[in-house]
């Protein structure tokens, strides 16, 4: 029990940063409706960012980490302006985007393979890992490792920050009305070209921060995006594409499974269990967790 | 004086020539109706005014200025909005936001928190329910919604497309009284409807559309004692 107490822990430092990933996935596509197949591409330059900055420039922690989410959000914003903005000027974003957007994410995962070589890079020590006791269950102690509860933290606070702009502000409340209904939006006086750009920074900024913290995790890599941006994708799904907090339930549900499946059966699946999760969620519930369940109403 | 004046409309869809060199002026002030059977073309003349769809060719002038190629949400800040047909509300945000979403462009701050205060004495089923989400509202106080909603962004002029579609005949009384109330205080309002009847009671003139085209226009009063409206719209 106390084993899998300590795996659940584990997990959920992982858990959170799937669910950076998932919400910057089911942002772009609920307002945009575009699979935008880059995002792993982002998070995987948020981490090189990151690197640079802490290794080179000896930034510490939390400078580094906002400023690869600048950098992140730079960098979707300009993905979008040159591979989305002239398909939905033609009105083809539907039809080709998808396509588009593989490219794109080839594109950007084979230049940074030739800029920064493929060997692996790992982040300096940017604090004291230790591990930190929580609790005792018959007699064994739980603990988190320091580094762990760092990123938990930080995750929670990047969430509560996006969950605040998403409630409080009038351009957060249009963002969530455009995923509804964007048509409708413009007869609100607002220019849904405007909202698509804050959109794709928000996704490039939660990209990039999960790659920095990934980066403290892990070793970093440039095609590391691929499968990171696919189990994003899965997270999002499983939630309920579209639903921030299925992101989030989706993303920790997923990060947990998987240390589990190292811990208890083989980390030979450990990258199996999230897609097998997301298949069974979506045939019995085709919405996804906190999908919605309105009729749309013609 | 003019306010929306609209010359030599025509709009296709692929081959189809769905609005054939319409043309139409509604003064300030004005209730004017277009009534027309399903499919002749009174959405699609809504929405290439707003340019929710491109015409190919014509005007659409709105004080005198022509905004035919302005983008949607530039009209709205000229002065224009339409309440869709189906309404349109944004189910899954509350009542209030979808409100407030109506002011989205203003800045007013103060104008914004008073023009919400009018709404809810106008609309007071609104305020009870101002935090639940719009979709979860009936289909008469989805309409309300969506006509306050455009309120908010403080319209000279407003597009009404079929607002009594799909209500009970007693809401459908309601939403037609709410018109006129809007319209005393001093909105121009366009209003397509199949209910030809009540829609002609309550304009100043009114536009007979026809499979795109303009067949009859004159006074309400004059279209209602017509012997072919009666006959094609009127029931009688």
């Amino acid at each position: 029990m106390a084993v899998f107490i300590q795996q659940v822990v584990n997990g959920l430092a992982q858990g959170g940063i799937y669910a950076l990933i998932a919400i910057g996935w089911t942002t772009v596509f609920g307002i945009v409706g575009v699979m935008n197949w880059t995002h792993g591409e982002v998070y995987m330059l948020g981490a090189y960012i990151g690197y640079f900055l802490t290794s080179y420039a000896g930034l510490p922690m939390i400078p580094s980490l906002l400023l690869s989410m600048g950098g992140g959000a730079l960098i979707a914003m300009l993905v979008d302006q040159i591979g989305y903005v002239p398909l939905r000027k033609r009105g083809t974003l539907a039809k080709s985007g998808f396509i588009t957007a593989l490219g794109l994410s080839t594109f950007l995962r084979y230049s940074a393979n030739a800029a920064f070589t493929a060997n692996p890079r790992a982040y300096p020590k940017l604090m004291n890992y230790q591990p930190i006791a929580l609790f005792s269950i018959g007699g064994t102690q739980i603990t988190i490792n320091s580094l762990h509860l760092i990123i938990l933290i930080g995750t929670v606070i990047i969430m509560i920050a996006l969950q605040m702009f998403f409630t409080k502000t009038i351009i957060g409340k249009a963002m969530l009305a455009g995923s509804q209904d964007m048509n409708t939006l413009a007869l609100m006086g607002a220019d849904s070209e405007r909202l698509i750009k804050v959109t794709f920074a928000i996704s490039g900024a939660l990209g990039a921060a999960a790659g920095f913290f990934m980066g403290m995790l892990y070793m970093i890599f440039p095609t590391m995006g691929a499968l990171a941006g696919l189990k994003g994708w899965a997270c999002a799904i499983l939630g309920g594409i579209g639903s921030i907090t299925g992101s989030l339930v989706g993303g920790v549900l997923i990060g947990i499974a998987e240390t589990l499946t190292s811990g208890f059966i083989s980390t030979g699946y450990k990258d199996a269990i999230s897609f097998v999760i997301m298949i069974l969620v979506l045939l019995i519930k085709p919405t996804g967790l906190m999908g919605y369940t309105f009729e749309e109403k013609v | 004086m003019e306010l929306l004046k609209v010359e030599n409309l025509d709009v296709y869809y692929g081959n189809i020539h769905a609005l054939k060199d319409m043309s139409l002026t509604v003064n300030e002030g004005e209730i004017v109706s277009l009534i027309g059977a399903n499919g002749a073309g009174k959405s699609t003349l809504m929405q290439a005014i707003m340019h929710q769809i491109s015409a190919k060719s014509g005007t659409v002038l709105l004080n005198g200025k022509n905004v035919l190629t302005q983008k949607t949400y530039m009209i709205v800040k000229e002065g224009m909005t339409l309440v869709p047909e189906g309404r349109h509300v944004f189910p899954r945000t509350s009542v209030q936001d979808n409100l407030l979403l109506g002011a989205y462009y203003r800045k007013d701050r103060a104008g914004i928190r008073e023009d919400l205060e009018r709404i809810y004495e106008m609309f007071p089923r609104l305020k009870e329910r101002r935090r639940q989400l719009a979709g979860t509202l009936s289909g008469g106080e989805q309409q309300m919604l969506a006509t306050a909603r455009a309120l908010m962004s403080r319209p000279k002029m407003l597009l009404l497309d079929e607002p009594s579609m799909g209500l009970a005949p007693i809401i459908v009384d309601q939403i037609f009284d709410t018109i006129v109330r809007i319209n005393k205080e001093g909105t121009t309002i366009l209003l397509v409807e199949q209910n030809a009847n009540q829609a002609l009671r309550i304009a100043n003139r009114g536009y007979v559309l026809e499979t795109g085209e303009k067949t009859l226009e004159d006074d309400a009063d004059k279209l209602l004692a017509n012997e072919q409206v009666k006959a094609a719209y009127l029931g009688a």
